[in-house]
This record gives C-alpha cells, sequence and structure tokens, in this order.
C-alpha cells in the first residue's frame, strides 16, 4: 500500500468506533487499500459496497437528482459509509454504531480530496 | 471422459482427430460442418494463425439425436499437429474418449505420421491413458493425390497400424471417407460405453 | 428466455443462488475436460459446449503456464471487456475437479463474482457425490440407432 493510501487510511480509522477503512474500485468491487480491524470482511464489505453505490447512482440518475456525495447506512450491530472519490475510488468504512459519523464523513471526505 | 447422465439421458463423448501438420484434421471438421444440419450442430470454433494453421485446436458440437433412448452429443476437436505445439495438443488431448488418427499418405510425409503416431502415444501415455484401451481410428486421407506421390492403405496399415484398429482411405476436401472415419470412431466410442462395467 | 439447466441435479440449487446473488448474466459448471454439468442463461446446447470448450481451453493453457512458472495453478482467472466480464474459476469438489465459467455485466463486478464464487464453490462441495462411473447404458443393439443418425446428419 502507497503511503498516500495509507495515510488517507489511517485519518479514517483513528476515529472512535472506526473498525475498519478501504479505498474500493468502484466498477470491480475490489480493494485497492485497506486498514481493518480483525473479523471485518473486508472483500465482502467492498464487494456489496460498490454494488449499493452502484445502484444508489442510477437510482439518483433517475430521479435527476446527480451523483450520491455520501451514503450512509445505519444497522443494529454497526455502520456502513461510503464516499465517492476521483477516478472511480470509493471510500468505505465500517464502524460501530455509535460511531461519530460526522468526524468520520469529514475524514472520508478529505481522504477522497486527498487522492487526486 | 464421457459424461453420462442418468437422470436427464444425455450422453457427451469427445473425439480428438490428431495428426501430424497438414495433414487434413481440420479439414475433416469442416466437411462434417458443411454436411450437418444447423439443428444438429453448433458454431464451429476454429483458434487458428493468421495462416489458417491450427494455433490451439478447432472444436465442432454435434447433436446425434437419441440413442438407446440416451441425447446423445459429440464434441470433435482437433489438434495443432505442428511439433512445437506439443504443449496444447496435451490439453485437448485431456479427457478424450476416442482418437482420430489423420495421416497425411503422401511417401514423403511417412516419417512425420510416425513421428506423430509416437507422439500421440507419449501424450496419452502422460495422461495415464491406455493407448491400446482407447477407441482409436486410423484416417489416410489425400489418397486422391497422384498414385506415385502415395502410398496405399496396404502400405499404410503395415507401417502405422501396429494394434490392428479400423482404418480408412480419404480424401477429406472431396468428403471421401470423412463419414466413415467418424462413424467408426463414434462406434467404438459408445461400444466402450456400453461394455463397461457396472459400478 | 433465460434458463438454469443442470444435467447433474445436484449442481442446481447451488447455481441459482450463485446466480441469484452475484448477479451472473452466463455461467458454466464443467469439468476440466470442457463437458458441462450445469448452465444458466444459454439456451442452444451446442453453445454451450462451444463455451466450455474454450473455457476450459482457457484454464488449461494458463495452468499450462504456471506449471513452468513453478507455481500453484490458478484458482481464478478474470478477463475485463468493455461490457462484460468472464470469471473462470477452478476448484476441487468429491464429484472432482471443476470449473465455472461466469459473465457478468455492468450490473455486477468481479468483486460480487469472486464472493458469492467462494459460497458457491462451498455449497457445491458439500452437494457433490463421490465420483459415479463406469455404468453400462447402452443397449446392445446401439449400432443401427447410431448408424440412422449418422445417416441423418450426413444427410444419406
Amino acid at each position: 500500500m502507497t503511503t498516500r493510501f495509507r495515510r488517507a487510511l489511517d485519518n479514517v480509522t483513528r476515529v472512535r468506533g472506526v473498525r475498519g477503512a478501504m479505498l474500493v474500485a468502484g466498477d470491480d468491487g475490489l480493494i485497492v487499500a485497506e486498514s481493518l480491524m480483525e473479523g471485518v470482511r473486508g472483500n465482502a464489505v467492498a464487494a456489496l459496497a460498490a454494488s449499493l453505490h452502484k445502484r444508489f447512482r442510477q437510482s439518483m440518475d433517475a430521479g435527476a437528482a446527480g451523483a450520491p456525495h455520501f451514503l450512509h447506512l445505519q444497522g443494529d450491530g454497526g455502520t456502513l459509509i461510503v464516499v465517492p472519490a476521483p477516478d472511480g475510488i470509493l471510500v468505505v468504512a465500517v464502524g460501530d454504531p455509535n460511531m461519530n459519523v460526522g468526524l468520520v464523513r469529514l475524514e472520508m471526505l478529505r481522504a477522497a480530496e486527498g487522492l487526486t | 471422459m464421457s459424461l453420462v447422465n442418468f437422470t436427464t439421458r444425455e450422453i457427451t463423448c469427445k473425439i480428438v482427430y490428431y495428426g501430424p501438420g497438414r495433414s487434413g484434421k481440420t479439414t475433416n471438421l469442416q466437411y462434417i460442418y458443411g454436411r450437418v444440419p444447423d439443428d444438429r450442430r453448433g458454431r464451429m470454433v476454429s483458434l487458428a494463425t493468421q495462416t489458417d494453421r491450427t494455433l490451439f485446436f478447432d472444436f465442432l458440437p454435434l447433436e446425434l439425436g437419441s440413442i438407446s433412448g440416451f441425447t446423445t452429443r459429440f464434441q470433435l476437436y482437433t489438434v495443432p499437429g505442428q511439433v512445437y505445439y506439443n504443449a496444447t495438443r496435451k490439453l485437448v488431448l485431456q479427457g478424450a474418449d476416442g482418437v482420430v488418427f489423420v495421416a497425411d499418405s503422401q511417401a514423403r510425409q511417412l516419417e512425420e505420421n510416425v513421428e506423430s503416431l509416437q507422439n500421440l502415444q507419449e501424450n496419452l501415455l502422460a495422461q495415464g491413458a491406455d493407448a491400446r484401451g482407447m477407441p482409436f481410428v486410423l484416417q489416410y486421407n489425400k489418397q486422391d493425390l497422384p498414385q506415385d506421390l502415395v502410398l496405399s492403405k496396404e502400405e499404410l496399415d503395415d507401417a502405422l497400424n501396429f494394434w490392428g484398429v479400423p482404418s480408412f482411405s480419404a480424401a477429406a476436401l472431396a468428403g471421401t471417407g470423412v463419414f466413415e472415419t467418424l462413424k467408426a470412431a463414434s462406434e467404438l466410442v459408445l461400444r466402450k460405453l456400453s461394455q463397461e462395467e457396472p459400478v | 428466455m433465460t434458463q438454469t439447466r443442470a444435467v447433474e441435479a445436484w449442481t442446481l440449487r447451488p447455481l441459482e443462488r450463485f446466480v441469484a446473488e452475484a448477479g451472473a448474466r452466463l455461467t458454466l459448471l464443467m469439468t476440466p475436460a470442457g463437458q458441462v454439468l450445469a448452465q444458466h442463461g444459454f439456451t442452444r446446447a451446442v453453445d454451450v459446449m462451444s463455451a466450455a470448450a474454450l473455457g476450459a481451453a482457457i484454464v488449461a493453457s494458463s495452468g499450462e503456464l504456471a506449471t513452468m512458472l513453478r507455481q500453484k495453478q490458478f484458482s481464478a482467472l478474470n478477463h475485463q471487456g468493455v461490457e462484460h466480464g468472464i470469471f473462470l474459476g477452478a476448484f476441487d469438489t468429491p464429484r472432482g475437479r471443476l470449473l465455472a465459467l461466469v459473465v457478468y455485466g455492468p450490473d455486477s463486478s468481479v468483486g460480487l463474482v469472486q464472493l458469492f464464487f467462494e459460497e458457491f464453490v462451498t455449497e457445491l462441495a458439500a452437494a457433490a457425490p463421490a465420483e459415479e462411473r463406469g455404468k453400462a447404458v447402452l443397449a446392445a443393439d446401439f449400432e443401427r440407432e447410431l448408424n440412422e443418425s449418422l445417416a441423418t446428419l450426413f444427410g444419406q
């Protein structure tokens, strides 16, 4: 993993409650870079998050709402956040249900900007 | 290895046309392809070089129809004959139920025929297949060339057919002997299948 | 109409599940010699055989390259096209070694296919009966029917 990618992910995983962060190729659903706690199924999260993002993008296109900037899925056991970055890359983070979503989002947007 | 399904009553067998370069293996398949009705054949797949020499294999799937209540399909393959394509010959030979050896009847090609036949035996042995137990047919192609250039069927039998397998004279471009060869190979393959011991 | 069909019944349920979850357009399950055990999305049996022969050839030739490089066999190969991708996976079951050829479109991805392929392999391994061979199948007088079939094929 390049230093640039590592730094981008480290700033996200540093936030309390984040269990892992990844850069994912949006079209392929494959992991480009990852920083994950043990027990997080990176490949599965990457593939499914990329698929979800694709579907949401299509839905928003259909509704003439433009491209999604931020996906936030809240479940009983945790949180999934996806932020699109340039060149078809997605920044994906998973964490506890009570993690600071605002702070995580900020770091993910910074990470996405840092990839330009 | 043939695939037999008792539930759907289907049989699929693989027959490989083997032989030296330019002996007429692809021509055999092209003739068959041209004669078989559309609904009984698939697309003929040829992986060839720019000069139409077989690079990997030719492939022709055939639907024979119902035999003993089984929908029977044959998959016909050719191998690349040129010496340096042995790795791909081995791959195509994997899982073969029967082999048709297409020899070039020209006298000056006899050595190439012998080498290719030896190469076939080596490749079958390398796969743990017993060449003698394999349904095997010889075809002496290009018998339509001037008689002073070609060896007779008897001469070729003496030189190549040491196991006494069925052998056929052929001129594949015109289709002579193509059908008889395929028929003999099909019979041997299906007979072997019918004689296998029940589990 | 897109259809899922299994020559060997034990493969049907895992195949249906895989196709639905991975969003595969076409899927073939076959032996390393290119004999088809199950299929999804193909309509004519003969086209299936051509696709299986070509898929098996890709796996076989890349396997030979792996041998030449003195490395383990490739467990999966992916060819990414503009519209469609092709995923080829090889795996062992009690029924012997099998191959899967998966064609997916823009509504899926290689990541999704890989993800559900692992489950597909596990389900197939659990469902597979031990290898079965050698039952006598054809009637002794099969030659007559064979001759008739070949005569029909060649218009004789």
